[in-house]
């Protein structure tokens, strides 16, 4: 199967998995407890036939199954709803506020990777030494504290105590100088950055710990291995045999995690978000949960689906790329 | 049925441990110097949060202000559309209203040119308004203007339409007076209604869509920049027509719904004001160097209700030995502080002062049940409470409001009995304490902000046509109950709505559909360089920056 094939293969089975989600995802939010439209009343005066004119004007009064296809029906036309908790159309909303948490996330998985890779690489160089047992200690704190938390530390000692970094929000680069009154581009950078470290360092933690573990584990797997031997053997310098022999072999696995840890670092952009109060899609999630505004929910339930399934295509697809080893599926 | 049974049962092994707590929180009070009668009476002051008048020396016009708001807006701003608080906050910044509440909650003309001329009995009132005041186009307020003003949310179906359902036609005599004739006399009309924020007719119905997210007002600010879910950016209007003149040249508003957030947002310095202290939050903000919190008294109302339909809490003295078994004062000193005031009637003081209402406040205060859990053991076991009692409490999850909950119920466990305290998301909550069945709830806790008007609460937490609405105690009254609020809400006789509200309360005091919990203020925590900043008791009038009792600067 050539590459191309395959790749379309793979598109066609994401079909059904999407098809999947967005069932589930409909029945479970509209399950939840709760009435939307009493909700969205609650502390105004209001009666019975308000209410009931409200649900006849969102169709909340009609069947679920109906509701399910009408809402299929304009998703493949492009159409995500409206909200009617913000009364804006739901791709409008979901496109201002993808940005923010696509900013925030690639941010932190930029940071993980810079740092986890060169850190795992020496931890195995040095495995057993002082160095290893230092990263090995970050690494577990890394992986086991929540990043919301490590949000709420990086605030109070950077932002709060030392007055060196902002305490919350985001500066876009995609918006002009003016908008934040910034002298030119250089502040406009300048100013992007600096609001983008603690929440980047909260959220790229514990990609940054998962990874370095990988990568040490992997390192020290490949710097073992016979042709590493071979190598040395034959007086191969050991610059050349970490960058050439053992780093390419040993970054499969990264590539899976990077690309299955998408999820997980979306999720994790809920919280980051809250904490730094960044007006991304993680807020915006939350706010239609507790809201029961049911088309939001579906319609950033479908955008994350559809990013975690064209990441694992992508990784399949690398992985293939990568590794001779791997194939398109074709028999052997 | 009283029961004579000498067993140890457990609620009577329980309820021995209930005199022992109440001396010692007795005695815990009695050390603080409050009276000794396990009420702890020592309930912080919020004026002590409010400062004098601060003038700048050099009159300096070039202050920049941000603001940071607790929930994200609706992004309305059309205040014939709109109906949050926090789109409001501002839009009244950006819109003068007919009249305007003071920071005592009273009604005083703006663009009304005095108090309205009454006509039939309250059912027509005929305004006069300022000639020369302009709207941000330059085109003069006119009276057509607040006509529309008046009748547009109704003939336009906005949810803010039942505030001005009772308008039966608003009409312009000429350019400077109307005439507003009600379906009926309206109680709440001259306390409340005629608050209304005037827009420009023509404007708006040109394109009501891009007039709501960039509207035109005759008030002291106009809108400069707007990004959805980001921020609004006001600036000053200087051919504003009143005075005194605004020193703030532009206000920045931006939400930080995160309490966390919002505080280290105003530690670190890196916003000017914040909406909202929680009272959780509440010393270390007061401790902090560089910031002052201000506060106000608000007309808000938290209150315990009752299933009157189903359950024990059918019975008024179940109802009334659940308000013996705990100490709202002493609750609300522990878990509030400085945030709150414990009420005693259902309506809040502010509601009573502002309206000039004179209702018996000391008198009704002495209705209700006191901390006295002898009393509540005897009244339930006189009820025939079975031992194994345990009702159903549900609250909305992690706030105040289930930390209430939580102290009923282990009151209730202290005297032998017990409870369920259920806290829930806000959505499940509205879903279920209006079903009236016992299994559902027994009791539960909410609230309501209103005004100087006693019929919102009446009105919406009492009144039957609520029954599953707004209300979920379904209680069905004695005699009068229901007719006396709906006469005094269909009456302009203040006199006439006083006593009627007065019937009203007694009963309600007497048989305990609900019990008054607490009032919340209205707080905002501001970095001490700005200046002359002032709580206002309305939400959606916050920060309010510029008025006869406050010019807000910041002193760089």
């Amino acid at each position: 199967m050539g590459l191309l094939r395959y790749t379309t293969y793979r598109f066609a089975q994401a079909i059904p998995v999407l098809i999947g989600i967005s069932i589930l995802t409909f029945v479970l939010a509209n399950l939840t407890p709760g009435d939307p439209v009493r909700l969205m009343l609650q502390g105004v005066e209001a009666d019975q036939e308000m209410i009931e004119q409200i649900e006849a004007q969102y169709g909340l009064d009609r069947p679920l199954y109906e509701r399910y296809l009408d809402y299929m029906a304009g998703l493949v036309q492009g159409d995500m709803g409206h909200s009617f908790h913000r009364n804006r159309s739901v791709s409008e909303l979901i496109a201002s506020r993808i940005g923010p948490t696509l900013l925030l996330v690639l941010s932190a998985y930029a940071f993980a990777l810079a740092t986890s890779i060169p850190l795992g690489i020496i931890a195995a160089k040095r495995r057993n030494e002082p160095f290893d047992h230092v990263s090995r200690i970050v690494a577990l704190i890394g992986v086991s504290t929540p990043s919301f938390w490590i949000g709420i530390m990086l605030i109070l000692i950077f932002a709060v105590q030392l007055g060196w970094l902002p305490s919350a929000g985001l500066v876009y680069p995609w918006w002009s100088p003016e908008t934040y009154g910034h002298d030119g581009y250089v502040e406009h950078f300048v100013e992007t950055i600096r609001h983008l470290l603690l929440p980047m360092i909260a959220l790229g933690t514990l990609q940054m710990a998962t990874l370095m573990r990988v990568e040490r584990t992997q390192m020290i797997e490949s710097l073992q291995g016979e042709y590493v031997k071979l190598a040395r053997a034959y007086g191969v310098p050991e610059r050349t045999i970490l960058r050439k022999h053992a780093f390419q072999v040993a970054q499969l696995p990264i590539i899976t995690i990077v690309g299955l840890n998408l999820s997980t670092a979306l999720g994790g952009a809920v919280l980051t978000e809250f904490v730094f109060n960044i007006n991304g899609l993680g807020r915006l999630f939350y706010d239609a949960i507790v809201q029961l505004d049911y088309q939001v929910i579906m319609g950033i339930t479908m955008i994350i689906a559809t990013m975690f399934v064209i990441g694992v295509i992508i990784t399949d697809i690398a992985y293939a790329y990568i590794d001779p080893r791997v194939t398109y599926g074709e028999a052997e | 049925m009283v029961r004579q049974s000498l067993q140890p049962t457990r609620r009577r092994v329980l309820a021995s441990g209930a005199a022992v707590s109440a001396a010692a929180i007795a005695g815990c009070i009695g050390e603080d110097g409050g009276d000794g009668d396990g009420n702890g009476d020592d309930v912080a002051d919020i004026s002590e949060f409010q400062y004098d008048r601060e003038e700048p020396d050099d009159g300096d016009r070039s202050d920049s202000l941000e603001f940071l708001q607790p929930a994200e807006r609706d992004e309305d701003f059309d205040p014939v559309v709109s109906f949050d608080s926090y789109s409001m906050q501002v839009a009244n910044l950006v819109f003068d209203g007919l009249y305007e509440w003071d920071d005592q909650l009273e009604l005083e003309p703006k663009i009304a040119d005095g108090m309205p001329e009454e006509e039939d009995d309250g059912e027509t009132y005929i305004f006069e308004i300022q000639e020369g005041i302009e709207f941000h186009n330059g085109d003069e307020v006119t009276a057509s203007d607040v006509a529309h003003s008046f009748t547009a949310p109704v003939e336009e179906e906005t949810q803010n339409a039942a505030t001005y359902g009772m308008i039966e036609s608003a009409e312009a005599i000429d350019d400077y007076s109307l005439e507003v004739n009600l379906e009926f006399p309206y109680g709440p009309f001259t306390l409340s209604t005629m608050a209304v924020p005037v827009v420009p007719e023509e404007v708006r119905t040109e394109d009501r869509e891009a007039f709501n997210t960039d509207p035109i007002g005759s008030g002291p600010f106009q809108f400069a920049d707007f990004q959805a879910g980001e921020y609004v950016e006001l600036e000053r209007w200087d051919d504003y027509w009143d005075d005194p003149q605004p020193y703030v040249a532009d206000i920045r508003f931006e939400a930080a719904p995160d309490d966390a957030n919002r505080i280290a947002q105003v530690l670190a310095g890196d916003t000017d004001v914040i909406d909202t202290v929680p009272a959780t939050e509440w010393d270390e903000v007061e401790g902090a160097d560089g910031v002052r919190i201000h506060g106000s008294r608000s007309p808000s109302y938290m209150y315990l209700a009752f299933n009157c339909n189903e359950g024990e809490t059918t019975d008024p003295d179940v109802r009334r030995a659940v308000g013996h078994s705990f100490s709202m004062r002493e609750f609300v000193n522990e878990h509030l502080g400085p945030a709150a005031d414990p009420l005693e009637s259902p309506v809040p003081p502010i509601t009573n002062e502002s309206g000039n209402w004179d209702f018996p406040m000391d008198e009704w205060e002495g209705m209700m049940p006191e901390y006295d859990p002898d009393q509540a053991e005897q009244l339930l076991a006189d009820a025939g409470v079975p031992d194994d009692w345990e009702p159903r409490i549900i609250a909305p999850e992690g706030g105040p409001r289930e930390a209430l909950a939580e102290r009923i119920g282990s009151r209730l466990t202290e005297i032998g009995y017990g409870a369920d305290v259920q806290g829930m998301s806000f959505a499940t909550l509205v879903d279920t304490y209006n079903t009236g069945n016992v299994d559902d709830y027994e009791m539960y806790l909410l609230g309501w902000t209103g005004g100087p008007d006693p019929d919102v609460y009446y009105y919406n937490l009492f009144h039957e046509s609520q029954e599953g609405v707004a209300q979920g105690h379904f209680y069905e009254g004695q005699g009068e109950f229901h007719d006396n609020i709906l006469n005094a809400r269909e009456s302009a006789d203040q006199e006439e709505r006083r006593e009627l509200y007065i019937s009203v309360t007694e009963e309600i005091l007497e048989y305990l559909p609900v019990l008054p919990a607490y009032t919340e203020h209205n707080t905002m925590a501001a970095r001490e360089e700005v200046k002359d900043l002032h709580a206002h008791p309305s939400v959606s009038y916050n920060p309010r920056i510029v008025s006869d009792y406050q010019n807000t600067w910041i002193d760089e």
